[in-house]
């Protein structure tokens, strides 16, 4: 009986991770700014900038567009002062 | 001297010689204090990406600058009393852009610090591979 609990606790730990594997091919996410060793994040680049805000009008956070720490409070400031200049919009209905 | 980037929006009501003009006494306030161009460029009449006094759009011109903190706030201040001027925003940028230079120059000697790598890369990988991919189709069964 002993040897039960230890089998069925052995076939979840080996079965979660074979389970997300079908399931979720996830693609690793790269910080853009990084990876094109672009440092300097420019407020007058609309169109950079735009790729980070979807529909809304809001940023896009660091989770999903994957950007790093450093890269998104650049991005985040640089958003900030387009937006005070009407280049990109503060809200979007 | 610091590096300063300054953006102007004009009234649409004005024609384009006209927000020229505008432009152009700006231009002779900051060059009259000393004020260096670096960049001077107007992007034209642009649609704006919220109203701002009823305007839809407006005349956009761009600055850059080398010049002492005192031209730039006598600037501002003009900018600030003018009807003529939407909005307007001056940004230091001398400080971010040596951080920006800063940044790629360490990057740059990270790169050269560690060029014999690649070499063995390719044999480490597939040995590395195979017994991960063998490993869990054990685990599946």
């Amino acid at each position: 009986m002993a040897a039960m609990p230890q089998r069925g606790g052995s076939r979840e730990r080996e079965g979660k991770p074979t389970g997300r594997k079908k399931f979720f091919v996830r693609r690793r996410k790269v910080c853009k700014f990084c990876a094109e060793k672009l440092e300097y994040v420019d407020w007058k680049d609309v169109k950079l900038l735009q790729s980070f805000i979807p529909e809304r009008g809001k940023i896009l956070p660091r989770r999903i567009s994957g950007t790093c720490a450093l890269h998104q409070r650049k991005l985040q400031t640089a958003i900030k002062r387009a937006r005070s200049i009407a280049l990109l919009p503060y809200v979007t209905d | 001297m610091r590096l300063y980037d300054i953006v102007v929006l004009l009234t649409p009501e004005l024609s384009e010689d006209e927000a020229g003009k505008v432009i152009g006494d700006y231009r002779k306030i900051l060059t009259d204090g000393g004020a260096e161009m670096v960049h001077d460029e107007t992007w034209g009449k642009r649609k704006l990406a919220y109203p701002i006094g009823r305007k839809r759009d407006a005349y956009y011109h761009h600055f850059q600058v080398q010049a002492e903190p005192a031209v730039i706030s006598e600037t501002e201040r003009r900018l600030k009393l003018s009807d003529q001027v939407l909005r307007h925003l001056a940004v230091r940028a001398d400080d971010e852009l040596k951080r920006a230079a800063k940044m790629t120059e360490r990057l740059k000697r990270k790169a050269a610090r560690r060029p014999p790598r690649p070499a063995p890369v390719p044999g480490q990988v597939p040995a590395q591979a195979g017994p991960a991919e063998t490993s869990s189709p054990e685990r599946s069964e």
